[in-house]
């Protein structure tokens, strides 16, 4: 960080504004991370229950000593949960790849509206995505085993929704978006002018691909298939549809029934810490790996700088193959899902569809219902509080910090910080939300928080890091000279963050601000732990009404009517909003006379202002890396 | 132009002292110094460079008189008024100094115009709006920006940002010029014109710059005085002719221009007072060293284009007999290479450039003539 080593800093023993927002916000993000994982941490080492405030904790190590007597559990559970995790992440990624490859390096026809297509199941929930998966394969009624039985041949084949195969592929459909809206960017960003050395030094595409392009791709790959483990280790949705029929017992799964105790019982929270933190040991290392290979893949970036644009791979006779790939993923993706849900809601009861059954059992009833419900408003409106009060917390507090220790002379403090706010992504939704669920009764007698909004607000911000990355890498895109230059004109410090570096950053941050309150309106996973029906978002509800133990609320076609209503709404306010930002981005960029990457998302929005901002170094270090790779080709 | 005389009126001062500058920066725990102890003057309205290899400390110096650098030891004051001490720095803003960039820093979110108003909408130089506008129009009608005012600053070709650059940098009427490399990222062509157009406005405004570069050239044929840094101090201070005809010691001589550095003893002193040395085993007459006695180890030092050569010999002092080895045409002129021969082996070599008609041919035997005021001798 020797840039940021030529930090100025005038008046040195006085803190500026700036310091102090630093500090600040540096406090916040600690406070909201540390806490609920040291809480836990204590739990598991102190008693059954609760930690504090009841006569049974003291310190001990029997949960751990209990885990192990439950050995053959948690060997089971440990196996299910990396079959489980690990076949969807490398499922989801293949697809990711692909799909991102065809948008991005080819020139298969209608590639923009792929790109749309790959990103509509990201604005549906996925405890919607689940439900309408479990919808498409009812074996009786389920379309997609409808549609299978049309098949010549196929008429006896049923897909079982409750086997563990279903159950991997499922996961990995509904986490494909995640992987290509962070894949995008790897290869829009990648410079074409490695790849075209190679082919001029004589080597073909395939060559060209082994050699130059995957290894030069890899670590940020890498960085890729840690996150998206993470994320699918986290999440409670598909488990807790499909493993509790299918008999396997997956981490999720595992931590969810540990809390929700019997009749009679008290809940095993101190059993439940300590599985906690045997798999935060995991992800700690997976987050180690990810940490090398973001490094690594920054590094090479800033070896080969921004190039041009990479040249697209002509499909010639595969334009047909690819396009059905890309039509089958949408249907199972986009088009089946959206269709039984909708099936569901105008029907009464599961009803194997067909042109009978439509004309003579189908009812729009379920729509007027939902909309005539007032706890459907009331939870739609606490899920936009909640989704938008944390995206902007979190965004707030990591820019600011992003900012400060980006330009901070590199000190032990802020690297430690730098680390420390990273880390959020090391720690699985499941785990945040249990930890902060312990966190919130730990402190109910002092601060009453536990199952209001506010907690809520502050849980769905733990996923700070996201923000903070993005923070981070924009305010190093800001050469600090147009910051001198500020100053030298005579701005103070604080209007020179004010008219050159927040206007530099808006776009970033905007565009990661749509990012989580789009996530957080998906939410399942941390509300399932936190919320009440008093301050229930619309998922829980959701779930409520789909979920036949839920006994009064279960009613189906509404829920899956809510769903399509809810989906439709958050596609409208996150689009809208993408669909300013993008632009925006659109205008400045083309203002600047430069080639804007795809903006139909909020990443793509990120990555133009990213390229917006204009770089003349960009042409020294391009022939530079092009020179690299002709020496690396000629060995 | 009114309006430049309009600009020049409000200026005035500049007279920049640097004393004793010393910055160190830590690295992996250890104080390195970079700067050791640098003091200069410029006079008001005139053109300094610093002119060093890179990674000498030009651009840390630069920055400390900017104030983007906080110093470690020395005075740094401009018409009176200091600006820093080794523990007390007034911040860039309060400097009233206008800097260009080397990569230009020109803002991507503004327009032209924007960029240029800048500085006199910010609190140190805040003015009236209307007035603003009148300013930051006529910096741009200096570097003939003014009919692109209100294009977007990324829209511009390098010259251009460039010139966007410097109008910004001249805007709010600094009392001093700061100029970091700033033609190093054009094009051959655009720097020649650019190099003639910053010196004319510098002169027609009459403002004080200090100039960095790491190109000789630039500074030699901009500058009314060049400091030559070496290693985090500098090594001379002087007029352009004066470096280059009479440099301080050997790195000086080498850094700026070419030149044949040719070891030798001193062994005596002729009738006029000037020195006879030997060189490549033959006895050379030069001015007199300074301070050196006989005996001393000296180096004689004489530009390529001062050597002149014959075919055959003639009575002139300090001839060579040399055969030519290498031959090179550059266009403008020829440079050639020739290995000096005493008692029929190579002692040693001699770099000389002449005009392409007038050349020796390679491998030829030739004479070569060290003029004695030509030459200079150094310490060794
Ligand atoms: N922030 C920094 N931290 C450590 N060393 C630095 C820093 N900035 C410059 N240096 C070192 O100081 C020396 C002088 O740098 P600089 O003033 O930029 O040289 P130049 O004469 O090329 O402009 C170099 O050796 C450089 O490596
Ligand atoms: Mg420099």
């Amino acid at each position: 960080m020797s840039r940021a080593e030529r930090a100025t800093r005038a008046g040195r023993t006085r803190p500026t504004t700036m310091t102090v927002a630093t500090v600040v916000a540096g406090t916040v993000i600690f406070l909201l991370l540390a806490i609920p994982l040291a809480v836990q941490v204590i739990t598991a080492f102190r008693g059954p229950f609760l930690p504090f405030g009841v006569s049974s904790a003291r310190w001990s190590v029997d949960n751990f000593a209990t885990l192990w007597g439950l050995r053959e559990d948690f060997w089971a559970v440990l196996g299910s949960t990396a079959a489980f995790v690990g076949g969807s992440t490398v499922l989801s990624l293949l697809m990711a790849f692909g799909l991102a490859w065809i948008t991005v390096r080819t020139d298969a026809p209608f590639r923009r509206v792929i790109s749309l297509l790959v990103i509509v199941p990201f604005i549906v929930p996925p405890i919607v995505k689940a439900q309408a998966y479990l919808l498409m394969l009812s074996p009786e009624s389920g379309v997609l085993n409808q549609l299978i039985h049309l098949v010549p041949g196929m008429a006896d084949v049923t897909i079982d929704p409750y086997s563990f195969p279903t159950m991997i592929v499922i996961q990995s459909l509904t986490n494909v978006t995640f992987p290509f809206l962070m894949i995008v960017p790897i290869l829009t960003g990648m410079d074409g002018s490695l790849e075209e050395s190679a082919r001029v030094s004589g080597a073909g595409w395939g060559q060209t691909l082994r050699r130059v392009t995957l290894p030069m791709l890899w670590p940020g790959l890498l960085g890729v298939t840690v996150l998206t483990f993470i994320l699918g280790l986290g999440s409670l949705e598909v488990p807790l549809l499909f493993g509790q029929e299918s008999g396997k017992s997956i981490f999720a799964l595992k931590l969810w029934t540990l809390i929700s105790a019997g009749a009679g019982e008290l809940p095993q929270y101190g059993l439940a810490a300590a599985w906690g933190c045997v798999f935060l040991v995991i992800t700690t290392i997976a987050f180690v790996i990810y940490l090398r290979a973001t490094r690594d893949a920054e590094r090479r970036a800033s070896i080969s700088g921004k190039g041009f644009r990479p040249t697209t791979m002509k499909l010639g006779g595969w334009r047909i193959p690819v396009l059905l790939a890309v039509v089958v993923f949408t249907m199972l993706t986009a088009v089946l899902p959206l269709f039984a849900l909708f099936w569901s809601a105008i029907t009464p009861y599961p009803l194997a569809f067909s042109f009978e059954a439509l004309r003579t059992q189908t009812q729009f009833g379920a729509f007027g219902e939902v909309l005539a419900d007032g706890e459907f408003w009331a939870s739609l409106g606490r899920t936009l509080i909640i989704a938008g009060g944390s995206a902007t917390i979190a965004c707030g507090a990591a820019t600011v910090l992003a900012y400060g220790i980006a330009r901070a002379r590199a000190t032990g403090w802020t690297r430690s910080m730098d680390l420390f706010a990273s880390s959020s992504v090391a720690i699985p939704a499941v785990i945040a939300g249990f930890a902060m669920f312990l966190t919130f009764m730990v402190i109910n007698p002092v601060i009453p928080l536990a199952g209001t909004i506010a907690a809520l607000v502050i849980a769905y911000s733990y996923r700070v890091s996201i923000a903070y990355r993005a923070g981070f890498s924009a305010t190093l895109q800001i050469r600090k000279e147009l910051e001198e230059a500020a100053l030298i004109s005579g701005a103070s410090r604080l209007e020179g963050f004010r008219r050159i570096v927040a206007p530099l950053l808006a776009p970033t941050v905007f565009a990661v601000w749509i990012q989580m309150f789009i996530l957080g309106t998906n939410e399942f996973t941390l509300p399932a732990f936190l919320a009440t029906p008093e301050s229930r978002p619309l998922s829980v509800y959701m779930y409520a009404m789909i979920n036949p133990r839920s006994a009064q609320l279960y009613a189906p076609d509404q829920g899956a009517a809510m769903a399509l209503i809810f989906t439709l709404l958050v596609f409208a306010i996150g689009y809208g909003l993408q669909w300013l930002v993008s632009l925006r981005a659109i205008g400045r960029a083309s203002r600047r006379g430069r080639v804007v990457a795809s903006a139909t998302d909020a990443l793509g929005a990120a990555a133009a202002a990213v390229e917006a901002t204009d770089d003349p170094d960009a042409t020294d270090t391009r022939s530079v890396a092009t020179e690299q790779v002709r020496e690396l080709s000629r060995r | 132009m009114t309006t430049t005389a309009d600009m020049t009126e409000a200026r005035g001062g500049g007279r920049l002292v640097v004393d004793g500058l010393e910055k160190h920066y830590r690295l992996d725990g250890a104080e390195v110094p970079v700067v050791k102890g640098v003091s200069f003057t410029i006079e008001p309205g005139t053109f300094t460079s610093l002119l060093g290899p890179s990674g000498c400390g030009k651009t840390t110096t630069l920055r400390c008189v900017a104030g983007l650098e906080t110093s470690d030891g020395g005075v740094i004051s401009l018409d009176g008024r200091v600006l820093s001490t080794g523990s007390e720095h007034v911040s860039p803003d309060k400097r009233d100094v206008g800097m260009v960039f080397q990569n230009y820093a020109i803002w991507p979110h503004m327009s032209v115009f924007a960029n240029a108003v800048f500085p006199l909408q910010v609190s140190a130089g805040k003015l009236p709006k209307k007035q603003a506008r009148q300013r930051a129009m006529e910096a741009l009608e200096l570097v003939q920006l003014d009919a692109y005012a209100h294009r977007p600053a990324t829209a511009l070709s390098g010259g251009q940002q460039q010139r966007l650059a410097l109008a910004r940098a001249l805007a709010h009427r600094p009392r001093l010029l700061l100029l970091d490399e700033p033609l190093s990222n054009l094009d051959a062509k655009l720097r020649d014109t650019m190099r003639n157009e910053l010196r004319s406005l510098q002169q027609r405004l009459g403002i004080t710059a200090l100039y960095v570069t790491h190109d000789q050239s630039e500074a030699l044929s901009m500058s009314d005085r060049v400091a030559v840094m070496n290693g985090g101090r500098i090594v001379q201070e002087a007029a352009p002719k004066e470096l280059y005809f009479a440099p301080a010691d050997r790195f000086v001589a080498d850094f700026v221009g070419r030149v044949n550095l040719i070891p030798a003893v001193v062994r005596d002193r002729d009738a006029n007072g000037d020195a006879l040395v030997e060189a490549f085993g033959t006895k050379l007459v030069t001015p007199c060293p300074a301070g050196s006695g006989t005996g001393a180890e000296v180096t004689v030092t004489i530009r390529p284009e001062s050597v002149r050569w014959h075919e055959a010999s003639v009575d002139r002092p300090n001839l060579l007999a040399a055969r030519v080895a290498r031959v090179e045409f550059l266009g403008e002129i020829v440079e050639y290479e020739a290995e000096i021969v005493h008692e029929q082996t190579t002692v040693g070599r001699i770099v000389a450039r002449g005009a392409p008609m007038d050349s020796p041919a390679e491998g030829s035997s030739v004479f070569l003539e060290l003029a004695p005021q030509a030459c200079r001798v150094l310490a060794a």
